[in-house]
Formats: structure tokens, sequence, C-alpha cells
């Protein structure tokens, strides 16, 4: 069996289908499948794009109710969870504090503005009645950032297992989701990227099956005064994370993996005893250069 | 914990969890598995009291005995102060082809077909009067599973025949798996209607029928220890003597219930992995055994596994057993007047067994396979733990070497 | 029929009405399923090589008393 590679561009990044066939044409095939698949989920899921669901739910803040598909019923099941075991944390309202934050540069936006932001952020207000769903006040939005990438890792390789691929990984932007070991049975070996210094790698971790994904300051952020502004955003401050540098977990799912990964990094000083209590291996690195470990 | 919740709630989403859910075999797997068997019996020498010097009398009354066997090559040895005698019993070459073939991801069909030809000679009662015998079996079975995301069903069927002996059964089997498949209850019922038809003037055909039922639960214990369940109980009524024996009269209903623990233990130094079991089984026939087991897997490199097993086995004789009635008989032990069952079988005597064996596994790749196992028997009444031992049976062994190959497709 | 199992497995020696309690009961702690890469090695599972099972199983039931245990299903024949 030889293995192919699929490089594409999705997902605000760089993305990667390998697998293992016995034919090319059939390994394309399945690939093609598996990238139209996480085309399908930035289509449904980004803020960015009128007629997606997230867009005419956002649209109709303070107005309408809008009918959702299961899907998307069952992405908010999921945020439920999410915003239960992070106490709030993590919400899918909260990418509203983007439009205070401006990474392309260096300058921190002034607490009235935040302070206006976060009074719109509030998974828990709402409102939901059955299939429909309604954003309480104007200017509120949805926002699956915070897992569409890792769900989309998921989704593709659930497809491509689904038509009788057995090795491989889905990789999108390092958030990867293996389908099962390399042909010969061992396992596909995966690089954690120093976050200060992106050509050495802190560990490399080997997988035959589930996920691994991280989450770190490194992705867009500015600099000043000595200080890091990464995009890692607290919902309740308004201000950027600044305890660890990178948070990496391995679990059977990378929609779980990027969930605690990025929990980790919002709860900050307490993430680690998260991370001890979630039971999942992890790699994670503070500020201060020191790394931290479960296997 | 924080991180179960979250598992849950991620494994709702929609089809993210294919690598955890319950699924149907992904590839056609197609093995053929060679089988070849033989059994030989061995009565050790008589002791003369005098040591030294080879006692004539008693080599030419074993020669008696070789006399009577008619086509089983026996051999007699005459040592100082012994005669010792050692004769072959049945051969069996057998030939097993199988196929598991997964449908549409959530169906998957088993068949299996055996041929195999039993020749040599089996004994008329005890261990004597070896009587020459040759058979083919013909056997199959087909088997239908039907997979669901926690739980899974099985149908089968099976047919086996022989010159004079036809087998038809059905069986049920289910399993189902706890939210996190760390628990897997199971049950199995099965019925099997067997006809035979003796080959010997004055004996009519005859029937038997089994109704057998099973529970069991298996349960990960920890990331390395799995550990299994069972109770078992079978109903049998029909014809269970057996016609070409002397003095075999068993009763026509034989009840059994048994108790399996198994428990298989991986060792992360050693990349090796242990696999125990204990088996209690009782039944109508008073006979009860106990059954050990034991074999570990080693992988030494280049995809070759070493697996030696151990099995150690003993049961108590049957209410109706008749034993020897001295060393080196010349005919069956009558049965006592007003006894209503009897048999000379060897197989319802006490006696305990010792089974040694080593199993080569080679993995040319992930998608061939091939192994090679080799297992020494051996039966003596000494060895029973409980019951009437009858001393006046031939030890029995049997060496048996296995040959096999198993293609995913 | 459950009487007669029960009457059937008296005497079934102590230890295994130990191991069935201990499935009764575990308070074992739970395996997540991103620990199972062992437990699926074909060897720690109890159906690892179901021919040599069918054969060794066939031998046995041939040539002593008991049988049975691990499963149900598979032809009878006329050797025992």
């Amino acid at each position: 069996m030889e293995v192919y590679r699929f490089g594409f561009r999705a997902m605000g990044g760089i993305g990667e289908v390998v697998i293992a066939c016995p034919v090319r044409t059939k390994a394309k095939d399945a690939a093609t499948l598996a990238i139209e698949e996480v085309g399908r989920i930035e289509r449904s899921y980004s803020r960015y794009r009128s007629g997606s669901i997230v867009s005419r739910i956002n649209l109709a803040a303070g107005g309408e109710w809008v009918e959702c598909d299961d899907e998307t019923l069952s992405l908010f099941g999921y945020a439920d969870s999410l915003y239960e075991s992070s106490g709030g944390l993590f919400d899918i309202t909260s990418g509203i504090l983007r439009q205070a934050w401006d990474f392309s540069e260096p300058a921190v936006p002034d607490r009235a503005r935040l302070d206006e932001l976060i009074g719109k952020i509030g998974w828990d207000r709402v409102g939901r009645r059955g299939k429909e769903v309604r954003l309480p006040e104007i200017g509120m939005e949805l926002d699956f950032g915070g897992f569409a990438k890792e769900y989309a890792a998921d989704r593709a390789a659930a497809l491509l297992h689904a038509h009788e691929v057995g090795n491989g990984y889905v990789n999108l932007s390092g958030d990867i989701r293996v389908i099962g070991p390399k042909p010969d049975g061992s396992p596909w070996v995966i690089g954690i990227r120093d976050p200060r210094d992106r050509d050495k790698a802190i560990a490399s971790i080997p997988l035959t099956s589930g996920a691994l994904a991280t989450s770190g300051d490194y992705e867009r952020f500015f600099e000043l005064d000595g200080r890091r502004y990464c995009h890692i955003l607290n919902p309740r401050t308004g201000m950027p994370v600044d305890y660890w540098q990178t948070v990496s977990v391995i679990s059977p799912l990378a929609v779980l993996a990027g969930s605690c990964s990025t929990i980790a990094m919002l709860m900050e000083g307490d993430g680690l005893q998260y991370l001890n209590d979630s039971g999942m291996p992890f790699l994670a690195k503070d500020s201060t250069g020191h790394l931290h470990r479960k296997d | 914990m924080m991180g179960t919740a979250l598992l849950t709630a991620a494994m709702a989403l929609p089809a993210v969890d294919f690598a955890l859910a319950e699924s149907a075999p992904e590839k056609t797997k197609v093995s053929f598995k060679y089988l070849n068997y033989s059994e030989s019996q061995y009565t050790p020498g008589i002791h003369s009291s005098t040591s030294g010097g080879s006692d004539d009398n008693e080599t030419h009354h074993h020669a008696v005995i070789v006399d009577l066997v008619s086509g089983a090559s026996t051999t007699t040895t005459s040592g100082s102060g012994t005669g010792a005698v050692s004769s072959d019993r049945i051969k069996v070459n057998a030939y097993t082809v199988s196929a598991l073939v997964p449908i549409e991801g959530k169906w998957s069909v088993g068949l299996n077909y055996t041929y195999d030809s039993v020749s040599g000679a089996s004994p008329q009662y005890h261990t004597s009067a070896l009587t020459t015998m040759r058979d083919q079996r013909n056997a199959g079975d087909i088997s239908v599973t039907r997979y669901f995301s926690r739980s899974s069903l099985t149908f089968g069927g099976s047919y086996s025949t022989e010159s004079d002996y036809l087998s038809r059964g059905a069986s049920l089997m289910g399993s189902f798996s706890s939210e996190d498949r760390n628990t897997t209850w199971s049950f199995g019922a099965s019925l099997s209607d067997d006809s035979i038809t003796p080959q010997l003037a004055g004996i009519g055909n005859k029937s038997k029928s089994i109704v057998a039922g099973l529970v069991g639960v298996t349960k990960v214990l920890t990331k390395n220890d799995i550990a299994q369940f069972n109770i078992g109980y079978s109903h049998g009524t029909g014809y269970y003597s057996d016609p070409y024996k002397a003095n075999d009269n068993r009763p026509d209903r034989r009840n059994s219930a048994t108790a399996l623990a198994r428990w298989n233990h991986h060792f992360e130094d050693s990349d090796g992995t242990a696999r125990l079991g204990y088996r209690f089984y009782s039944d109508t026939f008073g006979i009860k055994a106990h059954t050990l087991d034991a074999e570990y897997i080693q992988p030494v490199g280049s995809g070759f596994d070493l697996a030696p097993l151990l099995r150690l086995y003993t049961q108590n004789e049957a209410e109706f057993y008749i034993a020897t009635n001295s060393p080196a008989e010349t005919s069956p032990t009558p049965v006592p007047a007003g006894q209503a069952y009897s048999s000379e079988d060897q197989r319802l005597s006490a006696f305990g067994a010792l089974t040694v064996g080593l199993k080569i596994t080679k993995k040319v790749s992930e998608d061939l396979l091939f192994d090679v196992k080799y297992e020494s028997y051996h039966q003596r009444s000494d060895w029973a733990l409980s019951g009437k031992k009858d001393t006046g049976l031939a030890q029995f062994n049997v060496q048996s070497i296995q040959v096999g190959m198993t293609c995913l497709f | 029929m459950k009487r007669t199992t029960i009457r059937l497995l008296f005497g079934a020696p102590v230890f295994l009405l130990t191991a069935a309690s201990i499935f009764g009961c575990s308070a074992a702690t739970t395996v997540q399923p991103w620990e199972k890469q062992n437990l699926a090695r074909p060897e720690m599972t109890f159906d690892y090589d179901p021919l040599d099972t069918r054969y060794t199983e066939h031998i046995y039931s041939s040539k002593e008393a008991a049988s049975g245990g691990a499963g149900v299903g598979g032809g009878g024949c006329g050797c025992n």
C-alpha cells in the first residue's frame, strides 16, 4: 500500500489528508470527499459567509427565532457542555471581542469598549426552543471558530474511514485526527513545535489512533511593553490569557482534544489541574518555559 | 470527571466517533488450518518381583493382547523386568477453511467448512480390544452477525455428517456493551438435533437433542487487564451410549453446567500477553471436572510471536463407570447385577491430563499471518485429583500439529 | 433449569464465586477509550484464533467428559 498526501487550504490555514491506499485514484477520490467535507463545514459555520446558518442567526439577533438543522443543534449541545465544563470560560458568543482586538497592530483596546462587548457575551442567555434559536440582543454573535476546525478534522476522518480508508490522518493546521496507523502498523509520529522557536520541536508524539490538538499564544498576537497579547480571550475580562505558551492534548476525538487544550489555556493557572482531572495525556509549556506533561 | 462529560458530549456530535463504535470487521478474512492428530496409549511394563531379566510369561501375556489388535500398529518392548506396550489409536487429518465477510459495515457473514478423515483403532472397553475404524466427517456452519452501535446479534446454523452420525444445530448469540464500552454482557442459546445410525446389526436408528444456554460478562479492568466470566447450562436427551463399546448403556438424559473465568493481562515491560482460564464443569452423570489453561504470547521481533502453553485437567468418574478387573484384562468387566447404567469408556473414568504446547505465529504483513502449533497431551488415571482411580487403564497420549494461514483482503 | 444449574455448580471452587462477585460490584477505575491500545491487540481478545479454538475444543470434548463453557453453537459429532 502506498501512502498519498493531499494538501489544501481551509479554515484559515493549511490542511492535509494523508492516507494509505492500494491505488492512487482511489486515494484521490477519498481525499476529495474529505476535503469537500472540510469545505462544507467551513461554509456552514463561518461567520463571514452570508447565507450560512451562523450568519443568519447573527443577523436575526434581537429579532426573530431561527430554525436550525440537526447538525447545528448537536453543535449547540456540545457548546452547552463546553460552557458548563469550563465554568463559562468557553463561550461561543465571545467571538465579538475580536471587534476590539486587532492583532495587526500592537494596541490594547480601552476598557470601556471591552466592557461594552462583554455585556453582549453570554451563551446562557441565548434563547432555545425546540429546533429554534434566538440571540436576545442586537450585536450578539455566535462563533463556532473555537471548535469547527477540530470538528471538521473528525468528520473528514470519519468519512475516509467510511470509505474503507484504514490508515492515515487528517491534519488541519496542526489539529490532527488519526484514522489508523501506517500500513505496517507503526504509529504516525507527530511533532509539537516550540511556540517560541517554530523550527524546533518540543516533543514528538506517536499516534496510531485518536487525535492531537494544540492551542497556543503564537497563532495571532502582538507584543507591547514586554507583554504578549494573544488571540485567546477571557470572556469575563475581555483580555488575552497569558499563563500558557502552548497546550497539546491527546484524546480519541480532535474536537475533544481541541476543546480541552483551549479550556486549559482559558483557565490559566487552574488549567494544569483541569488537564490532570481530564485524564487525557497532555503536554503544556507555561509562560516561564517550564514543561508539564502526562503520558 | 470533566473530561468524561465532554467526551460523552463530543461523541454525540454526528459521525465523529467511528474509532469507538462497535464496528463490524472492515476486511474480508480468509483462514485455512490443517490439523494432524495422532493418539497412542501406553501401558508401562509390570514390574517383576525380581529385578533384572525379562519375564517371558509377561511378555507373552501382552502379546496375547497384541493379537487382539487388528490393524493398529503395536510395539511391545521388553526391557529389564518390564513388558511395556505402546499402541497407536486414532489418527486424524483435518482441514478447515473459514471466511468472514463484512457487508455494508453493519453486517458480517461467517462461513466454515471442515473435512476430516479419521482412521486407526479405538478400544471396545477401557483401553483394551482395539478395533480398527475409519470415517470421514464433513461439517459446515454459517453465521450472520448484525452490528449496532453498542451491541451485536449473531444467528448461526451448523451441519455435520459422518457415516453413522448426522448433526444439525442452530444458535443465537447477542452482546451488549455499556456506554463506556468497559463492560459487555453476552448471552447465547443453541439447539442441536443429532441422528445416529449405528452400523451394527440389531441397533436401530437413534437420536439426541441438546438445548444449551450461556450468559456472560466481559469487563475491562485496567488498560492492561480484561476478564470474562460465563455460566453455561446444557440439557440433553436421547441416545448417549456408544454402540461400539461393550457394556455401554448410559442414561438418556445428560444435563451439564459450566462456570468459566478468563483473564488476559498485557505486560508493558516485555510487550507479552498472558492468557489464563479456569473452567468448572459438572453434569448429571456425576462428573465434575476442573480445567486450568495458561498461555503466554511473547513477540520476539521480525513479526514472530512465541506462545508456550500449559493446560491442566482433572475429572472424577461417572457414577456408572465400571473399572477394569485386572491390569491386563482380556474381557470386559461384568456389569454388577441390578446396575441400570454402565460404561467402560476411558473418557468417563477418573483421570488427570496435562497438555504442553508451543505456538509460533509469523505476521508477514498486516494482511498475512502464518502459524504453527505443536501440542502434546498426556492423560493418566494416576493424575486424577478426585474420584476413584482405575489403575488398570493404559496411559493415553496425543500429539498434534496445526498449521494455519490467515489473509485479509 | 436455573435451579439445576445452581445445583450442578454447587461445589464450584470458592475463587470462582469470588471472581463472579468481582464482576458484580467492580470498583475498577474506568479505562478511557484512548487507553485501550493494548486491549485492542488480538491476543488480548477472547476470540483470538477461532480455528485453533475450534480444533482444540473438538479434541478435548472427544477425549474428556467435560466440554463447553466459552460459547454456544458449533456442530455435534459422533466422536463422544
